[in-house]
């Protein structure tokens, strides 16, 4: 009995030491001061895997994260940063602005001189070709993206960088709008270190974008400090270049960013109202009680609902690989009988804005995108919901009826009988199918709803073509420099029927020629009015035909902040012009120069 | 000797057929489940590329990278090959992480928070257990009920009950992670202190839960050893007390070994719930990312793991058990 206590206690005891000898090597600062320290939530899932940005693969979203919305840039750094409230570009490691030659097939950029990199070198325009030509060698993301509109980068000297188009058949550049992206999007890299990449992998590309990078040189204002399976931690580099007056003229406010890496979203959230988070990118249920019930100092963007900008367009579309659902009335009927303001108080908790406030097109809520249709020209097109009288009466005079009295309309004797599908576990997207399947029930459809997996969904979803789910949902593209012309494309080009692995849009397979010859037509063309005149037919063909139709408004980025540690984040009535981009994004890093401590 | 030879001769024997059977299906089960990782990796890079020619040129990339488009038992026989090699794979979800490096970096974790748990859920089980059975009267009728409650309480309820009083409404306990928020891994008091406070909450999550269940068994079994002939014997022999609740507490015990090895065996899989719900880093979080991702070399590598816990314990127990009751090993040895 003793013996067995006393193995007993010494077992307890090697376990208890077990748990003390988990901790991986110290770095040099072991505590972060919490007034030095940004802490951010809703980016970071999972470890990241490193630091080589030539990679698609290092899971690492604080560092290396490059979006036509606004790249990641606090450790890489692009040329201009995009900033969607007006879509302008502002020079980061650029020089003033851009410069398109008379025939619109070069772009010239002048690299910034006081750009330099963390081991004190220049910046050159060589290091701006070397980044595009081994993307493109190396075949990541950025390099097949860039490849089929942008022909070569080249220095012209030292500090000139001449981007000339890929060329049609006309010799007009194939996208010019494509050019502009690769402007705000694309990080430039240090030759120096890239070559040294391809040294010890031997050339081969697959090894390249399987290096991790650990000597990686940056140009941004922070740097790597410490990672693990619970956090990455960045420093700010104090030499940084652009505290230089052309550039910042300072360096950020924090001199850490840290993003603890949370299990899932409410963990998040319990930490961002617990005050461990101060920028937030999750989208959190009835955000506004945390201020107007909980009294806790959290805000958004905006002070009154929907308390973001909302920029993306989540869509139901049609698959129109069914023949039943190649009935445009049908497709029309049931689009115009959903009860979106359910849906947007119910999946978005308010936080969109109704249909009845931005009328239905191809174009986001934005001053900007609003502005470049004809409002007038489709507005007998255009619904808002929940509207059953309107929906039967279409149904009916395209002769889809009840022919067997069980209740249920049918076309050539058949039944209509539909799912409506979203992955499961996405609670907004699910709330609003519920939503659809409601409303095909008032109007003699029957759908039913159905939430696979999203490892099942996507693999269907993006299938060249597929039988599975009738009515189901994607996103569409946000706010970024080829806009809106990017969406029209996404919901309307033939380009993406019949492609296997089909990620960029159209997922319904809808085919029409006009909108085709519009999309093909739109990037090229520079006279204004007729640019609105190819926006508006776009719009009224979509909403004749209607192969999808969006559900809801939805920000790019959810934008939460708490307010007890640092303060004066971007607003939009501050008319500072940043963006509500999580302060890292774009434009919206310019956040990080101006927070100021709530207690200094 | 030689008894013992072949005793344990044949226990390998069918240890190793275990394990070999284990190996296939952690190999084949993941791979059966619907979908396609490849799709899911390029699906997280390809959101923003508009390019269908740049999303097949990633598809196919990964495709060859992570041999997917191989024949299924070409791709079984690399893994073996590998696996001698002391390789787990390369991950999918976290390429270009080992396996290896992934789970080394939790393991520690998940060993830290539950053998401490079972080891401590598993002692005070069965003291309660054990004095609920002898004390009876008052003692037994508060525990009984207690115990039965706790152990029918399911882990996450457990966990989300005790996160809610703790950190969201008492605010004594942190609300996720292994350590400090504001920390950075270092041999100091502030550190140490801040992984024991992170760790509070996880621990007694699954301690209180497996003391429910092993009282209830000690419990039961105690009674029924108390009213067995040979402590009708001994007490009428005037043997004392102390002495005989040492026999009964003995015999009581040898289904508890069984539970005890089988807990510590399944740790990696019942440690999922707590590091969920806590965001505590760990094996069972790994695993689960894993399935979200479709990642099969990481699922293979952590349900390996799991296999190879259960038959050491089950083979350490076979062999614990034949030393603790002299009657299993005369009836091994037939």
């Amino acid at each position: 009995m003793q013996k067995t206590r006393k193995l007993l206690s010494m077992l307890l005891a090697i376990a208890l030491l077990c748990s003390l000898f988990i901790v991986p090597a110290s770095a040099e600062t072991v505590e972060l001061p919490r007034n030095e320290t940004l802490y951010f939530a809703g980016i970071q899932w999972g470890s990241v895997n490193g630091w080589n940005p030539l990679s698609d693969d290092m899971n690492n979203g604080m560092a290396i994260t490059q979006n036509a919305g606004g790249s990641r840039s606090i450790m890489f750094e692009t040329l201009y940063m995009y900033n969607m409230l007006d879509g302008s570009l502002t020079p980061l490691l650029a020089d003033g602005d851009y410069v398109w030659n008379d025939a619109r097939t070069e772009i010239t950029v002048k690299i910034k001189p006081a750009a330099k990199w963390s081991d004190g070198t220049a910046i050159t325009a060589e290091d701006v070709a070397y980044t595009f030509a081994t993307s493109v060698k190396i075949g990541n993301a950025r390099g097949n993206s860039y490849k089929p509109f942008i022909e070569t980068v080249e220095a012209v000297d030292d500090s000139t960088v001449l981007i000339k188009a890929k060329l049609n058949d006309e010799g007009a550049a194939v996208n010019p709008l494509q050019m502009i992206t690769y402007l705000e999007e694309a990080y430039v890299f240090q030759k120096a270190w890239v070559e040294a990449v391809e040294a010890r992998s031997g050339d081969d590309p697959a090894a390249v974008k399987r290096d991790l990078g650990e000597d990686v040189v940056w140009s941004g204002p922070y740097t790597k400090y410490y990672a693990d399976d619970q956090k990455v931690v960045f420093v700010r580099d104090d030499a940084y270049w652009g505290q230089d007056a052309s550039m910042w003229g300072t360096l950020p406010v924090p001199k850490y960013i840290v993003h603890t890496i949370y299990a899932d979203n409410p963990a998040g959230e319990t930490a961002l109202k617990a005050g461990e988070v101060d920028v937030c990118q999750q989208f959190i249920a009835n955000i506004q009680d945390l201020w107007l019930k909980d009294g806790l100092p959290i805000s958004t963007y905006m002070d009154e609902a929907p308390w973001g900008i909302c920029v993306n367009m989540p869509t139901a579309y049609y698959n129109l690989d069914k023949p039943v659902l190649q009935n445009a009335a049908l497709r029309k009927a049931i689009a115009l009988a959903v009860d979106y303001d359910a849906i947007i108080q119910n999946a978005m908790t308010g936080q969109s804005p109704s249909f009845a406030d931005v009328p239905r097109s191809l174009m986001n809520p934005t001053a900007g995108e609003q502005a470049t249709f004809d409002h007038e020209a489709v507005k007998d097109l255009q619904w808002a919901g929940d509207d059953a009288a309107s929906a039967i009466a279409m149904l009916d005079a395209a002769g889809i009826v009840d022919t067997d009295g069980d209740g249920w309309r049918d076309i050539d004797g058949e039944k209509i009988s539909l799912n409506a599908c979203c992955p499961n576990g996405w609670t907004d997207w699910m709330a609003a199918m519920e939503i659809v399947a409601a409303a095909g029930e008032k109007i003699g459809i029957e759908i039913t709803t159905e939430f696979p997996e999203w490892s099942v969904y996507q693999t269907v979803v993006t299938a060249a073509t597929q039988d599975q789910y009738d009515i189901f949902m994607m996103w569409t593209d946000s706010a970024a420099p080829t806009q809106p012309w990017g969406r029209v494309r996404q919901l309307m080009s033939s380009e993406f029927v019949g492609v296997e692995g089909n990620w960029s849009g159209n997922w319904g397979h809808f085919s029409n020629a006009r909108a085709d010859e519009i999309i093909a037509a739109i990037p090229s063309e520079t006279d204004e009015a007729a640019l609105k005149a190819l926006y508006t037919e776009a719009v009224q063909i979509y909403l004749t035909e209607v192969p999808s139709f969006s559900l809801m408004y939805r920000p790019n980025m959810f934008h939460a902040v708490n307010e007890s540690v640092w303060t004066n984040f971007p607003d939009a009535s501050d008319g500072r012009n940043i963006p509500p981009a999580i302060c890292v994004d774009g434009y919206g890093i310019a956040a990080l120069y101006e927070l100021e401590l709530v207690n200094p | 000797m030689k008894g013992y030879r072949k005793y344990f001769g044949k226990k390998l024997f069918w240890f190793g057929i275990t394990f070999i059977a284990a190996l296939l299906l952690n190999f084949t089960l993941p791979r059966l489940m619907p979908g396609d990782p490849v799709s899911m990796i390029v699906s997280k890079q390809a959101q923003g590329l508009t390019e269908a020619s740049a999303v097949k040129a990633i598809y196919d990339n990964y495709a060859k990278e992570f041999g997917t488009s191989k024949p299924m038992i070409e791709q079984f026989f690399t893994y073996v090959g590998n696996l001698f090699k002391g390789d787990m794979g390369t991950s999918f979800s976290q390429y270009p992480r080992k396996v290896a490096d992934i789970i080394g970096s939790a393991v520690g974790w998940t060993l830290g928070l539950q053998l401490p748990a079972i080891i401590m859920g598993w002692l005070l089980g069965n003291i309660l257990g054990a004095l609920a059975a002898y004390v009876r009267k008052g003692f037994d009728k508060v525990l009984m009920p207690m115990t039965l409650f706790f152990s029918s309480v399911p882990a996450f309820g457990m966990a989300v009950t005790l996160l809610v009083i703790f950190s969201i409404t008492l605010k004594v306990t942190p609300v996720a992670g292994g350590y400090g928020y504001d920390m950075i891994p270092n041999f100091s008091w502030n550190f140490i202190n801040s992984v024991l406070q992170h760790y509070q909450l996880p621990f007694w999550s699954i301690v209180i839960i497996s003391i429910g269940g092993q009282a209830i068994g000690m419990r039961s079994m105690s009674i029924y050893e108390l009213n067995a002939d040979y402590v009708k014997y001994a007490r009428f022999l005037g043997i004392k007390d102390r002495k005989i609740v040492g026999y009964v507490f003995r015999n009581a015990m040898l289904p508890q070994v069984t539970g005890l090895a089988l807990s510590l065996g399944t740790m990696v899989g019942g440690a999922l719930v707590a590091e969920i719900i806590f965001s505590y880093p760990g094996l069972g979080t790994t695993m689960y990312q894993g399935i979200k991702m479709m990642d099969y070399p990481l699922i293979s590598g952590t349900t390996l793991i799991i296999t190879v816990m259960v038959l050491v314990a089950t083979f350490v127990l076979d062999i614990v058990y034949g030393f603790i009751d002299p009657r299993v090993k005369a009836a091994q040895f037939e």
